[in-house]
């Protein structure tokens, strides 16, 4: 390619993320420290750089954004209108709830446990909480990640979240993701989340994602856990069925600290989950598992990195996906194992079931090695329904349907037994059997 | 209980069964013996309502019922059991969770009342013991890691749980040693009663010194080439089937 044409292909992509962009200056006159507003204008930068992915980028090659480009979504900085009366009811009794709404903190609707601070985004960064800035600047290679540059070129709403060292949060937090939206206007939401955990704290988050509408959520979440923190953090991907999420989701772990991610993915259009878990010092556990349910055309995208600095880690990947009509399930999973990290043990597993001839499934697990000593493995598969099992249980009295979701239930089952909190477990099971039944 | 009448069947392009007629009435045991490749198979799975089957002629009464308008659930709830030749493994199911999920459907469908739990555990507690099977089996999926004769011995668990009122086995003696086959005949023998029949199939006669059958039928080239009583095995067990092959069959 001559440098011209380099050049003009350079020009046009440019032109093309503007649109992306348009409502960006906006923010310009909201009031925000000088740092924010050069993190913006960074995130703005590289944004205009590459624009939004197509299926020609490493990674993205099985998930095609250009349906977002026939749709003119709009970013907004008034307070969200919105009927309280159509929030859905907490996912379980036992819980305390922090609600979002369209990317905007709702303090009023929100309850907080001792031991945990919660502030808008904005607010934490007027009153400097101690880190903010360091964090959220060292956001890691934007260039490699387009709609965490997107997302960070709008960064203004969502939270900051506090776990006190050494507290141990009984109660289940439900952090609640609301989205709403129609398609003459379909808003752009941008929501920035910060989960800090200090030493020695432990922290159970049900994190649902749903709305309705058309929308697009583009968020990006990130996480500190201290020395010796748990947290399990069970997400429910249960957004609008016309809505498209990309949610990007960073976590650094120190010493002896343990991690349980779990994500249920039912809803969307199209749909990318990105996780990079970075196990940075010695002793630590880190295990994300999911489970897909596609239907229609859904595109869901899971795109897993678990990067091991420090020795005697562990890592854990176990995803299951159902299939059917004419959707797809993406899987791809990395494990990164640094010269430092000796004595790593990691895992990852991805198996689809396909309930038709038009549903498709794409696996790319990926090692990456450099320590001599470590212990990992992958496996990635796909198949159907087992007829002659099917016809074995039907054999014995139990219908077809029942048989089908037997199998199911049975297959999801292996990335499901990883949900350590029962009562969790209990609502995953309730909406895989809905999901079955529709 | 069971009529069938001039059955014919056709198996990946090819007639398998051509014309089949057997009657069976309650509290009989009916045996049917032929060679490898004959059709006995086909035949069972026939009855139980297996799919990949073209039925092209003929008709089977089950209980007064149009057996071959029902789906497979439908005929185990009207009381039709197969002990498969090959047992399915189903990984991932328990085989309590199976045996319970199954008794229930059953109940359910004959408007029962589903087994309380403690009701269901000493049932198969019961029957475990009869049989002479390891508990740890339970836990296991589905026939998964068990050996054959573990697998005969967890097809005729199912039966004596569900109770069926004909029983299909096909050739549930093949690998079994001399202590599984007595054990697997005494579980069919205890089931036995005046209102329950059964339809043996085997390769072999040995099965029959222990299962008294009142009819047997030699099953080749399609059909059923001879009826007798219980000598009729015996005669097969010295002469062997010469004289009954067909294409495609074997001693
Ligand atoms: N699914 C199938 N596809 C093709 N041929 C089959 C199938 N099932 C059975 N057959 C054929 O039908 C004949 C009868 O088989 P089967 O009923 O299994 O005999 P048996 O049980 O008496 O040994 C054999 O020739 C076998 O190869
Ligand atoms: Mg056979």
């Amino acid at each position: 390619m001559s440098p011209t044409a380099n050049f003009m292909q350079k020009e046009q992509t440019v032109a093309a993320a503007l649109p992306w962009l348009a409502d960006a200056a906006l923010l310009e006159k909201q009031k925000s420290p000088p740092w924010l507003r050069a993190l913006r204008e960074t995130g703005a930068e590289q944004f205009a750089q590459t624009g939004l992915p197509t299926t020609a980028r490493e990674g993205w090659q099985h998930t095609n954004l250009r349906p977002l480009t026939s749709i003119k979504f709009h970013y907004s900085t008034e307070a969200v209108k919105f009927d309280a009366r159509k929030l859905p009811q907490k996912l379980l009794e036992q819980s305390d709830c922090i609600v979002l709404v369209n990317g905007q903190y709702q303090p009023h609707l929100s309850t907080i446990p001792d031991g945990i601070t919660v502030m808008s985004l904005m607010e934490a960064a007027e009153k400097k909480v101690e880190g903010l800035e360091e964090y959220i600047v060292s956001l890691g290679d934007l260039q490699e990640a387009p709609l965490k540059a997107l997302n960070t070129a709008y960064v203004r709403d969502g939270i900051v979240l506090k776990v006190q060292a050494g507290k141990e949060i009984r109660r289940p937090l439900e952090i609640l993701l609301y989205n709403t939206g129609n398609s003459s206007h379909a808003p752009a939401i941008y929501p920035r989340i910060l989960y800090c955990l200090g030493d020695n704290s432990t922290l159970t988050l049900l994190e649902r994602h749903t709305g309705e509408g058309v929308y697009l959520a583009n968020s990006y979440t990130g996480v500190v856990q201290e020395s010796s923190s748990c947290l399990k953090m069970y997400k429910f991907e249960e957004e609008s069925c016309a809505a498209y999420h990309f949610s990007f989701f960073s976590l650094q772990q120190h010493k002896d600290s343990i991690f349980e991610g779990f994500s249920c993915a039912t809803g969307g259009q199209v749909v990318r989950e990105e996780y990079q878990n970075q196990l940075i010092d010695s002793g630590i556990s880190s295990s994300l598992n999911g489970v897909y349910l596609l239907q229609g055309r859904q595109s869901h995208d899971f795109a897993v990195l678990m990067d091991h600095f420090g020795p005697d880690g562990k890592s854990a990947q176990h995803f299951r996906g159902v299939i059917d009509d004419q959707a797809r399930a993406i899987f791809q999973g990395k494990i990164h194992v640094r010269r430092s990290a000796q004595k790593t043990d990691g895992h990852q597993s991805g198996r689809a079931l396909l309930l038709s001839d038009q549903a498709e499934a794409d696996f790319k697990p990926e090692l990456e090695i450099y320590a001599d000593d470590v212990k990992c493995g992958h496996d990635a598969a796909s198949g159907h329904l087992d007829e002659a099992a099917l016809f074995y249980l039907q054999s014995r009295g139990i219908s077809k349907a029942e048989a089908r979701a037997l199998l199911i239930q049975s297959f999801l089952n292996a990335a499901l037994e990883h949900v350590t909190f029962a009562p969790v477990k209990k609502v995953y099971e309730e909406r895989i059997r809905l999901w079955l039944a529709r | 209980m069971l009529n069938i009448e001039n059955l014919h069947v056709t198996v990946a392009g090819r007639e398998v069964l051509k014309g089949i007629n057997l009657s069976i009435e309650a509290g009989k045991v009916h045996a049917i013996m032929g060679p490898n490749g004959s059709g006995k198979s086909t035949l069972s799975y026939v009855l139980a309502g297996r799919e990949g089957y073209d039925i092209t002629g003929g008709k089977v009464a089950f209980m007064g019922q149009d057996l071959l308008q029902m789906a497979p659930e439908d005929r185990a709830s009207a009381g039709l059991f197969l002990a498969f030749q090959y047992p399915v493994e189903i990984p991932g199911v328990s085989t309590t969770t199976f045996l319970k999920t199954a008794i229930n459907a059953l109940r359910k469908k004959r408007g029962e009342k589903e087994l309380e739990p403690v009701q269901f555990l000493k049932l198969q507690k019961e029957k475990l013991t009869q049989l002479g099977m390891d508990p740890e089996m339970l836990k296991r999926g589905v026939n998964v890691g068990f050996s054959g004769g573990e697998k005969k011995r967890n097809e005729v668990l199912q039966m004596a749980m569900l109770e069926p009122k004909l029983a299909i086995l096909d050739e549930t003696d093949s690998g079994l040693d001399i202590d599984a086959l007595k054990t697997v005949a005494e579980g069919v023998n205890n089931l036995r009663s005046p209102t329950r029949s059964f339809l043996i199939i085997t390769h072999y006669q040995r099965l029959l010194n222990y299962i008294k059958p009142d009819v047997v039928h030699v099953l080749a080239r399609g059909k059923i080439q001879k009826t007798g009583g219980p000598e009729l095995a015996l005669l097969l067990e010295e002469q062997g089937y010469a004289g009954f092959y067909g294409d495609g069959e074997a001693a």
